[in-house]
């Protein structure tokens, strides 16, 4: 076989192409590389930040709440959580049922945990399980050193000082909502916890503060390599509120087992003094994450714990609307002082008796002793002279119809009827009966405790209606700079001192004169004047006919108060739901309160242990039960 | 044998022997950037010693004539698969794969040597071989020669690796003169064998070759490392963020940056124009070698050149596609610059033998 020897010039040819090839390789390497750094390069370099930079959250200590006083109201404690590195374990099941057999936790919660957390990259811790206690927490950390996977983490919780007390003034924390989160604009991120309700939502900015923000360096297993910059957080304002504690404490004790709502004001500036609606509820529970099961005992519970009564719940005056028809009537010279009327106990109107709560009448009245003794018949008179509009004026001078301006959200703005409003909005014209009606303060009228409480205000003083409001000053915990709330009053109806005297006199009558509605809750060494109400729930006939609760059924109590008479420096509202007459279930607790306020020993009612019979015979406060409400 | 040569001109080809330093050089020094301060701090005064050792056996292999190595090569060839059989049966698991032999706390590939011993080898079958077109008895033998010791390191299993011999055949093959026909025949052989070897895969490789098809799927998982090194190369940029500034490779974001992902260091820190620097002095070096091969003496000193630059032609472009995820992750270095004694000196030593083949290129003995 014929052997052809190659040509050396062949394998030089084939080195030749090998020459082309290989700078023909490296040139395309060049050209990819180029690509990757110069045409993508920008986009490759933000990855390469996005890598190494990571934001960390410095969250602002959130401002305290305290009384009037300086008495510490809502603080912050430290609460321990328990974070997992999946990283540092060396089998992730293992180490969550060593923390599930220490802490006795729950192991089906976990493991959702675990598998949302999933998703982030391994370096991300995942929240085992939060407020541990000192005990727990000395506890892990004694296994530390074999299971370093495990990391507890200090972050500062709200914590109100006294659980229930004064919930629906503070409000409570819970972690901000999408909706809150995109209405705040930049302030607020996923996770942060903010005010809702109360005044921990009214002045979420001040007590809020700004969070700062640590950007730092990290490796690629998470860990800080250095802190590339650092803008502190600015801590919230201490808060100031207008809140007396003692005198609020007093208040929930005396509701601990009724339901309704005190609200204790001064008179000239508006600043709340006490606030009270009862049921209340825990604001702690919402900083230690609420259960299924609480919440829905919360929101099912028949009395509404929620509910801020004192602002959010509109009823009917009852009587204690008098006093403002009273003063109206007199501000504008619609009433003769000194006209008297006769009450039989009842009178007929449009074809229609209406009773008066005393069925044997209270015989010959002028406006004074009208108040004095809540005459039915007296302003069943004045108020069908008037007229549904000249009534809806007085109210709307009062401030009714319109929510007060509190500082805290959701007030209700009650109604106060006049003939459009039942031509526009009820789409019923306003029948004349109607206004007898509201002439006592039932009907349509709606109005909410605190609203009251304004008006007294308004009435006490002349006519300036106060702002009421829970701010009473913010003070930078770090420079001291103290900031005042500032409110002018607003001038309302004007009235001639004489007249003002009148009003204010059958108001001192009602607990100080024998016959008075409310006799029993006079109080040794304080002037007061007060006006009681009762409103009915049920037709009494209806009472035993309905198969329900009779405490249910029970009419609700109104009174209020002011003291001293001359220089009024306090306003209080009282309302007990279906606590029965106002002068027994709702004036005794403004007594106390009272007492409180001024300091003085509270004597005991009469039918209460150690009762005197006093020298000038009092007579029986409350109206026999047969009678209509006043 | 020295003294009886020396009056013949001998002549060291500066190019490669310079840009050879010059990759050892920039090697060392980004070896400092990427493990000082570390646990692995102390590699680059290794790496530095390796290449030290490396051109010991350079000066050795040039200085030693390369026709007495061609004539032994067979027993060189058989020696150096000794170490491999060894490992198939004794060898210690080390990242999965039984490719490293340990003697205290050194280490060292016997595979990287046996590369060498397989360049010599078949140089010296075509030293002889000199038929215009390959014989079929030809074939088999380079098919056997190469077969040998890559079937024995991918059994470790060890597939990168394995892979890096492929080079030689395929030079052998290409420079051995095999017909157009048979090339095709190759092709069909391959991919028929790709489509069994599918089965065979253990399945973090199968994983690395979906990962290569698909880098976007798993971020955390095997895409990780494609994902984070495409960032450290991009980022760069043309100047680079600087030596020993780069965050990704200084934060460690970057995987086995020291050895496998090197270039891509170089890249971040040095930007284009550092990539530019190394693939130009890759590229100066290999061409440098091809004139040398076609200048060559014999046939032996041709194919031996050969073999040698195509398998740092291979590793080179290997390495360099990896980086930016052109090619599926392998576990290949980048030859002079990774960090890895074994590559090193192997290295140097080839280089060595291309400088050999220049050195006699004139002398009769």
């Amino acid at each position: 076989m014929l052997k052809v020897r190659e040509n050396r010039r062949d394998l030089s040819s084939r080195i030749e192409i090998a020459r082309v090839a290989v700078g023909a390789v490296f040139a395309l390497l060049a050209f990819a590389y180029w690509y990757v750094q110069i045409v993508r390069g920008d986009y490759y370099f933000e990855l390469s930040e996005n890598n190494r930079i990571r934001s960390v959250k410095l969250n602002a200590p959130r401002g305290y709440v305290l009384d009037r006083n300086g008495a510490v109201l809502v603080e912050n404690e430290p609460a321990y959580s328990l974070q997992l590195y999946r990283r540092e374990s060396k089998n992730v099941n293992a180490s969550v049922d060593f923390a599930v057999r220490l802490l006795g936790l729950q192991i089906d919660p976990i493991r959702a945990r675990l598998e949302r957390g999933r998703r982030f990259p391994e370096f991300v811790p995942i929240p085992i399980a939060e407020n541990l206690t000192l005990e727990e927490v000395a506890a892990i950390e004694a296994r530390a050193p074999e299971h370093p996977e495990f990391a507890i983490t200090v972050s500062q919780r709200r914590l109100y000082k006294r659980g229930g007390s004064a919930a629906h003034i503070l409000g409570y924390l819970a972690e901000a909502t999408p909706d809150q989160i995109r209405a705040s604009g930049s302030a607020h991120t996923l996770g942060d916890w903010i005010g809702q309700k109360g005044i921990e939502s009214s002045y979420e900015k001040l007590l809020g503060g700004v969070n700062g923000e640590r950007r730092v360096i990290v490796d690629s297993h998470a860990r800080e390599i250095a802190e590339e910059s650092r803008s502190e957080s600015r801590p919230g304002q201490n808060l100031f509120l207008t809140v007396d504690r003692d005198l609020q404490h007093l208040a929930e004790e005396l509701f601990a087992d009724k339901v309704g709502s005190a609200v204790a004001l001064d008179p000239k500036t508006g600043e709340i003094l006490a606030l009270v609606s009862s049921p209340s509820y825990d604001p702690n529970w919402f900083t230690r994450r609420v259960t299924a099961e609480e919440w829905t005992s919360l929101l099912s519970d028949p009395d509404h714990p929620l509910q801020n009564r004192a602002i959010q719940n509109t009823y009917s005056p009852g009587s204690v609307f008098k006093i403002f028809l009273a003063y109206g009537a007199l501000a504008r010279g619609w009433v003769d002082p000194d006209a008297q009327v006769f009450c039989p106990g009842h009178a007929t109107f449009y074809g229609r008796t209406f009773r008066c709560h005393r069925s044997g009448g209270h015989g010959w009245v002028n406006l004074r002793n009208a108040i004095k003794l809540s005459c039915d018949v007296y302003f069943y008179n004045l108020g069908r002279r008037l007229g549904v509009d000249r009534i809806a004026e007085i109210a709307r001078a009062f401030g009714f119809g319109e929510p007060t301006g509190l500082d805290l959200a959701h007030e209700k703005p009650g109604l106060v009827p006049s003939e459009e409003w039942a031509r526009t909005k009820r789409g019923a014209r306003w029948y004349p009966s109607e206004t007898i009606s509201v002439s006592i303060g039932q009907g349509p009228l709606l109005m909410t405790p605190l609203q009251i409480g304004r008006a007294v205000s308004a009435l006490v003083t002349g006519g300036k209606l106060p702002t009421p409001h829970l701010f009473l000053a913010s003070q930078d915990p770090k420079t001291g700079v103290r900031l005042r709330y500032q409110a002018q009053p607003r001038q309302s109806l004007a009235i001639d001192p004489k007249n003002l005297a009148i009003v204010k006199s059958g108001m001192w009558a009602v607990v100080n004169e024998p016959g008075g509605t409310a006799f029993g809750s006079r109080l040794p060494g304080v002037e007061l004047g007060g006006k009681t109400g009762t409103v009915q729930v049920a037709r009494r006939d209806a009472v035993p006919r309905a198969g329900v609760d009779r405490s249910r059924l029970e009419d609700h109590a109104w009174f209020t108060a002011f003291a001293p008479i001359d220089d009024p420096k306090i306003v209080v509202v009282v309302f007990v739901e279906h606590g029965g007459h106002g002068g027994t279930a709702a004036a005794p607790i403004a007594r106390r309160l009272l007492a409180k306020y001024f300091g003085v020993e509270v004597p005991p009612r009469p039918g209460e242990p150690g009762f005197v019979r006093a020298s000038t015979k009092p007579e029986t406060a409350a109206p026999p039960a047969a009678e209509t409400p006043e | 044998m020295i003294a009886r040569v020396l009056p013949v001109p001998r002549r060291l080809d500066l190019v490669v022997l310079s840009s050879a330093l010059a990759l050892a050089i920039l090697g060392i020094l980004f070896v400092s950037s990427t493990t000082s301060g570390g646990r692995f701090d102390g590699l680059a005064t290794r790496q530095a010693i390796w290449v030290l050792v490396g051109l010991g056996g350079l000066v050795a292999a040039v200085l030693f004539d390369y026709r007495v190595l061609l004539k032994f090569s067979f027993v060189i060839y058989c020696l150096s698969l000794v170490p491999l059989v060894y490992l198939l049966f004794f060898g210690e698991r080390i990242a999965n794969v039984k490719s490293w032999i340990r003697i205290g706390s050194f280490q060292f590939q016997p595979a990287e040597l046996a590369k060498i011993a397989t360049a010599l080898l078949l140089a010296y079958l075509f030293e002889n071989e000199d038929d215009a077109k390959m014989k079929g008895a030809t074939f088999l033998k380079v098919g056997l020669i190469v077969g040998v010791p890559f079937l024995l390191v991918f059994l470790q299993p060890d597939a990168g690796l394995a892979a890096t011999f492929l080079p030689l055949a395929a030079m052998a093959l290409f420079f051995g003169g095999l017909p157009g026909r048979a090339w095709i025949g190759i092709v069909v052989a391959v991919a028929l064998a790709a489509g069994i070897g599918w089965f065979v895969l253990a399945d973090y490789q199968k994983q690395r070759i979906g990962t290569f098809l698909n880098p976007e799927s798993d971020v955390l998982g095997s895409g990780y490392q494609v994902r984070q090194s495409k960032i450290a190369v991009g980022s760069g940029g043309l100047t680079g963020k600087g030596f020993r500034s780069g965050t990704q490779s200084q934060l460690r974001f970057l995987p086995v940056q020291h050895t496998d992902f090197i270039f891509a260091v170089i890249a971040e820190e040095w930007g284009f124009l550092g990539v530019s620097v190394v693939l130009a002095l890759f590229a100066v070096l290999l061409l440098r070698a091809l004139s040398l091969a076609r200048v060559a003496r014999d046939r032996g000193g041709v194919f031996l050149i050969l073999g040698v630059a195509s398998m740092l032609f291979f590793s080179v472009v290997v390495n360099a596609s990896m980086m930016i995820g052109l090619l599926p992750t392998t576990g290949i270095p980048l030859p002079l610059i990774s960090y890895g004694g074994s590559s090193v000196a192997t290295s140097f030593l080839g280089i060595g033998l291309i400088l050999a083949v220049e050195y006699r290129r004139f002398a009769n003995a």
